[in-house]
């Protein structure tokens, strides 16, 4: 009786230690998403780079989407045991890939092969890189979560010089001649000498900064998370204009230039038109109806944008007419079969008429090439790149 | 839980947005206020579950003596913990109910912290569609994550540490001390287990959720303090002077025929299977004198004034 009794107060023990063990595992679980990526693609030579869900380089051809390798170590960031989550897109100069790696890495990758030319740093990480490399004048340029922006040697990958902000850097850097911008969560933006990182000049704005900046006649454009769009004098840093209208949230991605009108995306679902010179609308904002982290290309005489949940539209900038969409990215394409899960984070990036879109469930990155005057889908692969293909 | 997000969440972490602006954008110190501020707004609740609870683990001894007594009849072993917490004036559901309505806030303040913190692009991207159109909430994010000397984002082992600690003081108040050596394991086991889990999760989460552990069991400890009337077990020794005196009080008031129980002289052998009641002072069913009890808890009383002198 007394065995009995014991059994079955130990039995009531072990349930909540069981219990507590599972709300443990619960807990962690609720604890923000790991990091996926959203590295996008970039087209040169007839060949596409994109990085993949699963942390590789992937290269294919643009003509048919066809893989430039299929070495499984080819490309492969980190060990082949974690997937290395990518936020940017890959940089192309000469024979040479570059990306860089949320594992606090930048790669330079022989575009022929995928093979591993250098990585900075040799040994150990730095913090998260979330943004994508840029590559001038034999130079890589990127920022860091630690709050660092670093210049390295592009051939070799040894680090030229670093200049650091108060915090995080997560926005691509945009070089102009002998002048590199970014801006940083500390809301100011910098421009750099590329030649030994020094200070030209600082701007502070009213939020921090994650669009990438885009220069365009002297001054350089971006938005802000004050919900505000800046123009600012590229010599001086002086402000030209904030914009009058204020965006319903943050703007992320870096905008589009076309005709003297700022196309710039907003994550609430608009894209809010400014005249350059002044910063006042040209027309009303266009309504996507969906919120666009995922920067715009300019194929012609259109802004080609995409919204989180799927629908990819070609602006007409005539008219500032949207349209219907050319692809929605849920629907089944090719092999690609129907996804609801689908979605569009990365930037777009377009080449010869053709806009290439990478979207992605929670496991697969999907890539499409779409003909944005015929509003005809080229091709479409899965970034999971087996020995059939 | 689109409506769970939309609502409970995204209030929590559009106040605590608002709120790290006037903190000087220290995320820190926001988690701290938020956490007293809504454990303050929760306090009657606690005290009552608190009360509560300390009521039914005061019947406890009683409770095992009926389940002795009427060991082969289940009914009637139902309908006589009905009718002694009936009698007694406890309901069972006094310590589940308050509980159960903190719960969701606690999992709303929790989930918003993380939220918040926005480790990862994907965090940050997903925070801007729960924010709401205050002046102040977009420009302020993200916010500065170093605070005393560790960066809320990371984890930190001397934060899950404190966790761990915190918590084992917290539960530690509230353990009774028994004398059956089962339930004496079942306890130690309890008090723990929760805290090393609780440090070992806080291993690997960010620093800002184990602030959170350690700020709420920090208010845990001074709300116990002011609703038991002491330090419970922590107090060496057994009870404060305090709640033994209070006790006195209650045992002087109340016949022993209404509450239920005699109170005996702490020297008396305790029956099998009965617990000992907590703060050292003994209780037995049947038996045992009145006044020789009141003797008894002047005495621990004083033992207690001493120790704690």
């Amino acid at each position: 009786m007394q065995i009995r009794r014991n059994r079955k107060r130990w039995g009531k023990v072990w349930l909540l230690v069981a219990l507590l063990i599972i709300a443990g595992v619960v807990l962690c679980g609720c604890y923000g998403s790991q990091p996926k990526g959203w590295s996008g693609a970039t087209a040169a030579d007839g060949r596409l780079f994109v990085g993949s869900l699963d942390g590789r380089l992937v290269g294919v051809n643009t003509s048919d989407g066809s893989p430039l390798w299929l070495d499984k170590e080819a490309g492969t960031l980190g060990t082949s045991e974690s997937n290395v989550a990518i936020y940017g897109s890959p940089a192309v100069e000469g024979e040479l890939v570059y990306l860089a790696g949320y594992n606090g890495k930048v790669y330079a990758f022989v575009s022929e092969s995928g093979a591993l030319r250098w990585v900075y740093p040799r040994e150990g990480n730095l913090n998260p890189i979330a943004a994508s490399v840029v590559v001038s004048q034999g130079k890589v340029y990127f920022g860091c979560s630690d709050g660092s922006i670093y210049a390295l040697d592009a051939a070799t990958g040894d680090k030229l010089w670093s200049f650091e902000t108060g915090t995080k850097v997560w926005s691509t850097p945009t070089a102009d001649g002998d002048t590199l911008y970014i801006g940083s969560f500390d809301k100011k933006l910098y421009a750099l000498n590329t030649g030994d990182g020094s200070k030209r000049w600082e701007f502070e704005a009213g939020g921090a900064i994650v669009s990438p900046p885009l220069v365009y006649e002297n001054a350089v454009y971006f938005g802000s998370f004050d919900r505000y769009f800046y123009a600012v004098d590229a010599a001086s840093g002086s402000l030209r204009w904030r914009s009058e209208v204020m965006g319903g949230k943050w703007f992320w991605a870096k905008p589009v230039i076309y005709n003297d009108a700022i196309y710039a995306s907003n994550l609430d679902g608009k894209v809010y038109i400014l005249d350059a010179a002044s910063g006042r609308e040209v027309a009303g904002a266009v309504d996507l109806g969906n919120p666009a982290s995922s920067a715009p290309v300019l194929v012609g005489d259109k802004v080609v944008l995409a919204t989180e949940e799927g629908n990819v539209y070609a602006l007409d900038t005539a008219g500032y007419q949207k349209g219907l969409p050319i692809i929605d990215v849920r629907e089944e394409s090719g092999d690609i079969p129907k996804s609801t899960s689908r979605r569009i984070y990365a930037p777009l990036s377009a080449d010869n008429g053709v806009v290439y879109i990478k979207a992605q469930t929670a496991s697969e990155g999907v890539l499409y090439a779409v003909d944005v005057a015929r509003q005809e889908t080229l091709w479409s692969r899965s970034l999971v790149i087996s020995e059939g293909d | 839980m689109e409506w769970w997000n939309a609502g409970p969440v995204a209030l929590m972490i559009n106040t605590l947005v608002a709120l790290s602006s006037q903190l000087f954008g220290s995320f820190g110190l926001t988690i701290i206020i938020l956490t007293i501020i809504i454990r303050a707004c929760m306090y009657p609740l606690t005290a009552k579950q608190l009360r509560s609870s300390r009521a039914m683990q005061g019947l406890q001894p009683r409770v095992a003596e009926l389940q002795k007594k009427y060991a082969k009849d289940k009914q009637k072993l139902a309908e006589e913990q009905m009718k002694l917490y009936k009698e007694s004036g406890v309901s069972p559901a006094g310590c589940a109910v308050p509980m159960l309505i903190q719960f969701p806030i606690w999992i709303a303040l929790y989930q918003s912290i993380i939220r918040v913190l926005a480790v990862t692009p994907e965090d940050l991207l997903g925070l801007s569609r729960l924010l709401w159109s205050w002046p102040v909430v977009y420009s302020v994010l993200p916010l500065n994550s170093q605070f005393l000397w560790f960066n809320l984002v990371s984890p930190n082992p001397g934060v899950a540490v404190l966790v761990g600690v915190t918590m084992w003081l917290s539960q530690k108040m509230v353990t009774p001390s028994v004398s059956d050596p089962q339930q004496k394991a079942q306890s130690q086991m309890m008090l723990w287990m929760m805290p090393l889990l609780f440090g070992f999760i806080a291993m690997s989460l960010p620093s800002g959720l184990a602030l959170y552990w350690i700020t709420s069991n920090i208010i845990s400890m001074v709300m116990q303090y002011f609703v038991i009337g002491g330090w419970g077990s922590l107090a060496r020794g057994g009870a404060s002077g305090r709640e033994l005196r209070g006790r006195i009080v209650q045992a002087e008031a109340a016949t022993p025929e209404a509450a239920g129980a005699d109170i005996v002289d702490s020297s008396s052998t305790p029956k099998e299977g009965v617990d000992e009641g907590e703060y050292g002072v003994k209780r037995q069913l049947r038996g045992g004198g009145h006044k020789a009890s009141l003797k008894s808890i002047r005495r621990d009383s004083g033992k207690g004034k001493s120790h704690r002198s």
